[in-house]
């Protein structure tokens, strides 16, 4: 086969993780396991050993989401309006948030003076946790999206700025090296080098402004919204809906995990470089 | 290695900084005081720094800035200890013992995506306003740091070490407490940072809903009076704890980390 | 036309308060096209003298010229081939060679052609789409090289470009060099530690001595190589049978060894 052609029927290909032999086994104890786990809650329900009161039988589940995703829904709407108004949010607050941090982590990675000037500011704000920021954010914009955008965005900046930052200032010194041998000048040092080179960081910094981000929507949503994923579980706990509340915390750890699926999806095309 | 030349920061780099830093506090202040905002809304640096002085004697919704703090503190400690106590074990066995790896693992990537503060509802159901509530949502977050790390620390052990225990006729448990547990001390203390600082954040998030005393408490209550001045003191210590707690786990991974060149 | 002149060059460096003397007072010419090696013990300071070339760093006396202009900075017409490759991971072997090329400006089609003519000299046609981490360390190297001598530069530096080669490759690439440099000669400055290299490669060879580095001796290999005979032989076993080979490797060895006594005593 020519090099070429083994290049691109994927023959020569990147070594993976620590993938393990044996894959299969571990899924199907994995499945066994989960469904296990399944049958007992079934036989506690149907033994009363759950009542309802306190953890939801299999049956409250079902009812709340019987309830839940047929209009006129729960709480202000329907499972779908909840969900897409919360990954609405979540994704333009991660965008802007990106948007601005990693300029600022560029910045701050290339000029000293940059990194002087921004840095002790940004350390000395960081360490407000950013749901520390809710109450903040429901005085100065209320109950609605603004604040919930608001708050998005201070969740996400800092983990973009920091990981951009690390990222290009983890670039070898040989490489920069050799691109100014080479002739570039700055703008092309930057783009041709550095955010390339910065990218697998930058995208872990983007990995973690995500989970903080939804993280911080669900937490702002629960202490006061209108509308939510995190609205429906205070709603749930109001009315002392158990079945509601672990329906409403399934589908938050969906939407968590698919937004992470998605993005690991985007970083494999990205970065076709790494093994 | 830095891709810019490194070099001691320059008179000038510093003075910049400072100059950050001033900066932001000027414009903060004259921001405040322009009048362009309502004062009840946006009080300046020193109307803050005032507050958390005054919160320091006076009580506020129930307890003074030290008792909100303690209380607070203390959730953090118990659910954090729990984690920890639960997590760090349980990370080693997993990594010695295969089974355990598979039982367990699925159940832990399940709710691992769950956000901590989901679990609220269930702890205000399960536990009113009791400790247990904030304990829950502390665990439930701080918990994945100190297994990953005690379970990576556990199978990339130096395999050689595991081997030399084994030829000398050690069990597995043996293997474990004597072996894994000291080779993975420094991946163990990287996990205990990131997992303090999941917990302190985690607490904060459920102190504003399920508690009735505690640094989140305040600021909830102060936000519900419109008193913005404390809602920020109420930022600048939880942010000035979750700093010292960094700092002190910071102590105690160097001090892992010389105590293993000895 | 590219000399480069090292005029009473000296580098000194600070570290915890105490000053150390890189370079001492170093005077070399290297001739237009002329292949010159520098040998010496580590921490002599001979990838300082190259890097000074390079405009990646600079004297703390003296001046170092090329072609009379006083080096301010790198650029492509000081190319240099590092001993850790250098490749950009995240870029194709073409896009690794086109990227000089881009930073000249260099229109597509006229970079195109120019890829795919270093690509065949260097034996890489066919792996233009692969991404570095996929080719073999051999192989790393001549993209590398490719890379520097799409510039067409001036100057070539290559800083212990073999040394992170296993033996074999590394006397292949050494062929190689020798071929191409016959085909394209130019300046070149090449950093080793490899004694037999040297001799091999060079027209010069020049002999440094342990820190504070300073020229020990400069040994003429292109005169022996003439004289004898073996100036046109290509294959390294032919050339290694040479007996005034033998002789000007072991002087060099010789001199070096000389050097690590010099040490001892500072000891």
């Amino acid at each position: 086969m020519t090099p070429s052609a083994a290049v691109a029927t994927g023959a020569v290909r990147p070594i993976r993780g620590p993938r393990e032999p044996g894959g299969w086994r571990r899924v199907a104890i994995g499945a066994a396991v989960v469904a296990a786990a399944l049958l007992l809650w079934f036989v506690a329900a149907r033994l009363g050993w759950i009542t309802g009161a306190r953890f939801p039988t299999p049956t409250d589940v079902a009812t709340a989401a019987k309830q839940i995703v047929v209009a006129p829904g729960y709480s202000g709407g329907t499972l779908w309006v909840h969900v897409w108004h919360s990954s609405r949010l979540v994704l333009m607050g991660f965008a802007i948030a990106i948007a601005t941090g990693i300029p600022v982590g560029l910045a701050m990675g290339t000029s000293r003076r940059a990194e002087a000037l921004i840095g002790p500011v940004f350390s000395m704000l960081r360490p407000i946790p950013p749901l520390a920021w809710i109450p903040l954010a429901i005085l100065w914009l209320g109950l609605g999206d603004s604040a919930k955008l608001f708050l998005i965005w201070v969740a996400s900046f800092a983990p973009a700025v920091i990981n951009t930052y690390a990222g290009v200032r983890n670039v070898e010194t040989v490489l920069v090296e050799a691109a100014r041998v080479h002739g570039a000048r700055t703008p092309q040092l930057v783009w041709h080098v550095l955010v390339p080179g910065a990218l697998p960081m930058i995208f872990t910094g983007v990995r973690l402004s995500l989970q903080t981000a939804w993280m911080t929507l669900v937490a702002a949503e629960l202490v006061g919204a209108f509308v939510g994923l995190g609205k429906v579980l205070a709603s749930a706990a109001l009315d002392i809906n158990p079945g509601m509340i672990l329906f409403a915390m399934v589908w938050v750890g969906l939407l968590g995990a698919a937004m992470t699926k998605a993005l690991e999806w985007v970083e494999k095309r990205a970065l076709p470089w790494l093994r | 290695m830095a891709a810019v030349t490194a070099a001691a920061p320059s008179a000038g780099l510093r003075s910049l900084s400072a100059a950050g830093v001033l900066g932001f506090f000027v414009v903060w202040q004259l921001l405040a005081s322009s009048g362009w905002f309502p004062p009840r809304y946006l009080p300046g640096p020193i109307a803050v720094a005032a507050t958390l002085y005054q919160l320091a004697t006076t009580p506020y919704s129930g307890a003074t800035l030290w008792g909100h703090l303690g209380a607070s503190l203390v959730r953090f400690g118990v659910g954090f200890a729990l984690a920890a106590g639960v997590g760090i074990p349980l990370g080693l066995l997993m990594g010695w013992y295969r089974w355990l790896d598979d039982v367990v693992t699925p159940f832990f990537e399940g709710l691992r995506f769950v956000a901590p503060i989901a679990w609220v509802p269930f702890a205000g159901l399960w536990f009113g306003t009791g400790i247990g509530g904030p304990t829950l949502v502390i665990f439930s977050g701080a918990f994945a740091p100190c297994l990953i790390n005690a379970y990576r620390g556990a199978r990339f052990a130096d395999k050689r070490l595991i081997e030399a225990a084994r030829t000398l006729g050690a069990s597995g448990p043996r293997v474990v407490a004597e072996v894994l547990l000291p080779a993975s001390i420094p991946s163990i203390v990287a996990g205990l940072r990131v997992s303090a600082g999941i917990a302190w954040q985690s607490l904060i998030g459920a102190e504003l809903i399920v508690v009735a005393s505690g640094v989140g408490y305040m600021m909830v209550q102060a936000q519900l009076n419109v008193d913005t001045r404390i809602v920020m003191a109420g930022m600048v210590a939880i942010g000035a704890v979750g700093v010292v707690i960094d700092l002190m786990l910071r102590l105690l991974e160097r001090a892992a980390q010389r105590h293993r060149q000895a | 036309m590219s000399h480069i002149v090292f005029d009473k060059v000296g580098r000194s460096f600070t570290r915890g308060g105490e000053t150390f003397e890189a370079l001492h007072d170093i005077d070399l010419e290297v001739r237009d096209r002329e292949f010159v090696a520098v040998v010496g013990p580590s921490g002599c300071g001979k990838t300082t003298l190259l890097r000074m070339v390079a405009g990646l760093e600079f004297p703390s006396r003296g001046s170092v010229r090329v072609d009379d202009r006083e080096i301010t900075g790198p650029g492509p017409d000081r190319a240099v081939v590092f001993q850790a490759f250098a490749l950009f991971p995240w870029k194709t072997v073409a896009d690794n060679i086109a990227f000089g090329l881009r930073c000249k400006g260099m229109a597509a089609p006229e970079r195109q052609e120019r890829i795919a003519r270093y690509l065949e000299l260097m034996g890489l046609t066919g792996y233009e789409k692969a991404y570095p981490h996929q080719l073999s360390g051999g192989m790393q190297q001549r993209v590398a090289i490719a890379r520097s001598y799409a510039l067409d530069p001036d100057v070539l530096l290559m800083d212990e470009p073999f040394g992170a080669l296993d033996a074999q490759t590394r006397v292949v690439m050494q062929e190689e060099l020798i071929r191409i440099s016959r085909a394209n000669p130019r300046t070149v400055l090449f950093i080793t530690h490899a004694v037999e290299e040297a001799v091999y490669l060079a027209d010069r060879v020049v002999v440094m001595s342990r820190r504070p580095g300073a020229i020990r001796e400069i040994v003429d290999v292109r005169a022996v190589r003439e004289r004898e005979g073996w100036a046109g032989f290509e294959r390294i076993e032919e050339v290694m049978d040479q007996p005034s080979f033998v002789h000007l490797r072991s002087h060099v060895w010789k001199l070096l060894r000389e050097a690590v006594p010099e040490e001892r005593k500072s000891a």
